[in-house]
């Protein structure tokens, strides 16, 4: 496994998730939009992305279909089930009060 | 898992496990579809196409690595790998058929053997009554100060019962009766019951034809002539044809219609008893006709009493609370009794109190009777699987040597230990899995084996004793102990071997001191398990020579026996003694006969009729036991028996009606009243309100009456000429030549007399002393087959560890036979580790059998359990066993060519 990450554990997931929301995405596209939407500030390595998509296919929170790409090839997309979204929405609340809290902390300190 | 979640799972693991090569390619697709886009993406930003790809496969981290990573996910790898190790296996299997064979013929007898004991104790000691609700029924009981088992109760004590107890939701009565059951003019003896009328539907009994007769059709004394037919009975006699409901049968003399067939498998309450026909409990007038006032007379215990507990009521509460009411009841009868009953039987009497026994199991006669023989031999047969474990083990250490590199190389390859032992786990599973199966059909054969075993009139309702759910329960859980056993000490073993620093060579893994010791272990408990089994074996067969000895005071060849009851198809008392007579000398002049007789009762056939006897000057003491044996018996009895009259004479033809009563006793009897003065011409009575009026006029030997084992018994005789009423007599016929021509033509001379009359218990009395013996003969030839196995199986373990240990040692002998050593000297070599294998053995199997033959006891005929015979003959057969099998090893060890060994690497 990659070193490289410096997400926290379980992170990763829920930013796969919240990409996946917006629109179906086949792997590369997703290690693209990551590095973008956070302005290359979350570097998710590659040797990570795969497993862990594989993984939430396995829990049933994303499902991927294979869809024609340009040039006659073919992607193996991945999109939000519903179990997905229950998900993510769950998270996002999660997330949104971790970060509010943090934010608290760390205005405390600069004060 | 969030159950949703398996929802999208489970098609997905099905897939990964059944469209794996499908899986796999899309895998393949995607991650190169990945590191194609992330090239070309590289060689937009200007990289070369070589440099792109470079960094691309470097920042996926390998193209394999992440292959892993990702079916890790799919939750199936267990399942995988457990394939793989089956697969695995089974090549393994295939690779040595000969050791597969061999192992899998080991477990499949010993599994096997478990198997067919479990389940004969599964059916005769387990298996509840089949009725609804078994555990809500208890078995009431009687306890007093003299006894504490009397299961017989008076039909008004059951009415009292039954009406006014608040503990039962039902309580039922029943008592065996004699019938000639007569169909389309052909008749036949069958296995009749009285049964109370709430019989059926308290047991929650369903008809499979017709109906079940009611408390209404129990209400009269012989109102309802009704009868219900068992499955069996209904297929043997009818063919099972359903129009017979409604027939008539002729039972008794007494027309009777068929109301009803009980479904299949439904026994009623006694495993040891079949019953064909069941008739409502008011019909006693008819079936068991004297006395007359049998079903008024609180003073005649006939019928047993089974119960079923109300919902909620607990066995203590409901004793404590019929007791209460049994005792008022009781009471009453007590203060009834006439006055020649004497203080100590109504203090006796006052004493009783009503005990409730499980009675799920019904009235467990058969259990009661095998089941500390069933325990015991269950118990060795577990020690057999031990055994077969131990050589299993021994077998796989010894295989697993040869495998050292191969363990060596996948450590290297980076298996965990984990992942090595669940693979070995996975083989012995897999072997004993083989072994299970091949073992039930083991199993079976032998479970109808031993079922010959048991006398025919006991195993009647075992014919069906099948392999259940709970005996393939049985076997695959001892199948999977067996695996864990044999299939983990190798492996434990071996993963800790193959990690020492020497593994890379399987001959030098071996030399390593620590496996040959371990084997030798293996052996050694066999040795000490063998033990006990050959010992027990011993005292078995001992005890069964004993039993065989025993001079049974008659002499059993060329006597068969046949029983008839006239008085069942209405023969008045007069027309009955003119038919016995009549058989009786037709039977006397048939071609071959030397001598017949008719008697009451049959030696070692069951219970005796014990009678209460007073004896001319003689005082017995308060609550000495006064009841002998009796039995009713024709002139000629004893010649034909062959029974010796040691003093006066045997009875005649004057001994009659008009002439005085006469008895003859055995010599206990005389004993015990007379002492040494002789008892010819004294009196005893058979009725304690007159003084003694039989005549003693001779003494008869002593003989065995109820069983082989038991010690010298008073027993008293009377004419048959004497008795006012005939009831069921056996005739006696001592011939020459087959038994079953004399059977036949005793059909035939009977058929002339009579055709209604049948003829019935058909034996001879050799049969009947054989039957005797045969719990006896169960667990004698069973424990000595056992033993032998448990040897042979020691033996092999030896033989192979000797043997691999003296081919181990070749390169050793050699140099010592170079330096000097003589043939004697490598003899002992050898033989020192047999010797102290052996000894070390028989001593730990000592000290096991010491306490384990203890429990055998009450099994044995005067043997006893620390017979010094049987021990040090189980001993010497080992050592007998341990020799033979070190004889070849250590010859060859003494043959060893140094130059050869030497050169050997």
């Amino acid at each position: 496994m990659s070193r490289s990450s410096t997400l926290v554990q379980g992170t990763l997931d829920f930013l796969l998730l919240k990409i996946l929301s917006v629109e179906p995405l086949h792997g590369f596209a997703i290690s693209r939009r990551l590095g973008q939407v956070s302005s290359g500030v979350l570097q998710v390595s590659d040797g990570s992305l795969y497993p862990a998509l594989h993984k939430l296919e396995q829990k049933g929170w994303i499902t991927a279909h294979w869809k024609p790409t340009e040039n006659n090839r073919r992607a193996k997309f991945y999109s939000l089930t519903k179990l997905g979204r229950k998900n993510l929405a769950r998270e996002s609340e999660e997330w949104d009060r971790l970060s509010n809290a943090i934010l608290t902390v760390s205005q405390l300190k600069q004060a | 898992m969030d159950p949703m979640g398996w929802l999208y799972a489970i098609p997905l693991r099905l897939r990964s496990l059944f469209r794996r090569r499908e899986v796999e390619s899309e895998l393949d697709e995607e991650l190169r579809d990945f590191l194609e886009r992330k090239t070309a993406a590289g060689v937009a930003d200007g990289l070369t196409t070589e440099e792109a790809r470079r960094c691309a496969v470097l920042e996926l981290g390998g193209l394999e690595q992440r292959k892993e990573d990702c079916r890790d996910t799919r939750g199936v790898r267990w399942l995988e790998e457990f394939l793989q190790d089956i697969s695995y296996g089974f090549r393994l299997l295939r690779k040595s058929p000969g050791f597969s064979a061999i192992v899998i013929f080991a477990l499949a007898l010993g599994l096997g053997a478990n198997t067919a004991l479990f389940s004969l104790c599964n059916t005769v000691l387990l298996r509840a009554l089949p009725v609804q609700h078994p555990d809500q029924l208890v078995v009431l009981n009687v306890a007093n100060e003299a006894t504490d088992a009397i299961r017989s109760f008076s039909y008004p004590m059951y009415r009292e019962l039954r009406d006014k107890n608040t503990v039962f939701s039902g309580l039922i009565a029943q008592a065996g009766a004699e019938m000639n059951a007569g169909y389309a003019g052909e008749s036949e003896k069958a296995r009749g019951e009285l049964v109370s009328g709430n019989y059926f539907e308290t047991l929650g009994v369903q008809p499979l034809l017709g109906r079940l007769f009611t408390q209404a059709d129990d209400e009269r004394p012989g109102a309802q002539p009704v009868a219900v037919l068992s499955y069996e009975y209904w297929l043997r006699r009818f063919g099972g044809d359903p129009a017979i409901v409604g027939g008539k049968l002729i039972l008794n003399n007494h027309p009777m219609t068929i109301i009803g067939v009980t479904p299949p498998g439904f026994y009623g309450t006694d495993l040891a008893q079949a019953t064909d026909i069941r008739v409502p409990m008011m019909m006693a007038i008819v079936f068991r006709p004297f006395p007359a006032n049998r079903l008024q007379n609180a003073g005649h215990q006939w019928m047993e009493v089974l119960a079923r507990l109300r919902s909620g009521v607990s066995r203590t509460q409901a004793q404590a609370g019929l007791d209460v009411l049994y005792r008022q009841i009781h009471e009453k009868e007590i203060e009834q009794l006439p006055a020649r009953v004497g203080d100590y039987r109504k203090r006796i009497a006052r004493s009783s109190h009503i005990r409730l026994l499980p009675g799920s199991q019904g009235l467990r006669q058969l259990q009661d009777q095998f089941s500390h023989a069933l325990v015991v031999l269950f118990g060795i047969a577990l020690v057999i699987l031990l055994i077969t474990c131990a050589n299993l083990a021994n077998l796989f250490l010894a295989r697993n040597a040869a495998r050292g590199r191969e363990i060596a190389m996948r450590l290297a390859l980076g298996a965990t230990r984990g992942r090595l032992m669940r693979q070995w786990l996975t083989e012995s599973l897999l072997f004993a899995s083989l072994g299970a199966i091949l073992g039930l059909v083991f199993a079976v054969w032998l479970q109808h084996g031993l079922l010959y075993f048991l006398p025919a009139s006991e195993r009647m309702n075992l014919g069906r004793a099948t392999i259940d759910p709970k005996v393939f329960g049985f076997a695959f859980v001892a199948a999977a102990a067996t695996a864990v056993l044999f299939g983990i000490i190798p492996g434990l073993h071996l993963s800790r071997s193959a990690l020492s620093p020497q593994h890379g060579d399987p001959r030098l893994a071996q030399s390593d001191m620590s496996p040959r010791r371990f084997r030798g272990a293996l052996v050694l408990l066999q040795i000490a398990l063998s033990l006990p089994l050959l010992i027990g074996a011993g005292l078995f067969l001992h005890s069964l020579r004993n039993l065989k000895t025993i001079a049974p005071g008659f002499e059993e060849s060329h006597v068969v026996l046949a029983s008839l009851n006239p008085s069942l198809n209405g023969y008045p008392p007069e027309r009955t003694r003119a038919l016995y007579d009549e058989f009786l000398a037709r039977v006397r002049a048939l071609p071959g006969v030397r001598s017949a007789a008719l008697a009451t009762g049959v030696v070692l056939s069951g219970g005796w009729d014990a009678i209460t006897v007073n004896v001319e000057n003689y005082q017995p003491r308060e609550g000495e036991d006064m009841n002998p044996y009796s039995n009713l018996v024709s002139p000629g009895y004893f010649a034909t028996m062959q029974m010796p009259i040691v003093a006066g004479r045997d009875f005649d033809e004057h001994d009659n009606l008009q002439s005085g009563n006469v008895g003859i006793i055995n010599q206990s009897m005389a004993r015990y009243f007379f002492g040494d003065r002789n008892p010819i011409g004294k009196k005893f009575g058979t009725d304690s309100s007159t003084p003694p009026d039989i005549e003693i006029i001779g003494v008869a030997g002593d003989a065995k009456y109820v069983s082989l084992k038991e010690k010298p018994q008073r027993h008293f005789y009377v004419p048959v000429g004497q008795q006012p009423r005939l009831f069921d007599m056996t005739l006696h016929v001592r011939g020459s030549g087959d038994p079953r021509l004399l059977v036949s033509l005793l059909r035939q001379t009977m058929q002339r007399i009579d055709p209604n009359v049948p003829l019935y218990n058909i034996t001879t009395l050799a049969a009947q002393l054989d039957e005797s013996l045969s719990r006896d003969r169960l667990i004698t030839w069973l424990s000595t087959a056992f033993g032998v196995l448990a040897t042979l199986l020691a033996t092999i373990g030896l033989y192979g560890v000797i043997a691999f240990s003296v081919a181990q040692r070749t390169r050793e002998i050699g140099i010592r036979m170079a330096l000097g050593a003589q043939r004697y000297n490598v003899l002992w070599l050898v033989l020192q580790q047999v010797v102290l294998l052996v000894l070390a053995g028989l001593a730990l199997g000592a000290a096991v059998s010491l306490g384990g033959v203890r429990t055998l006891g009450s099994l044995l005929y005067e043997v006893q359990t620390t017979d010094p015979m049987a021990f040090v003959g189980a001993a010497a057969i080992l050592l007998g066993a341990a020799a033979l099998a070190a004889y070849s090893p250590a010859r060859r060890a003494t043959l060893v060519n140094p130059s050869i060994a030497l050169r050997y690497e």
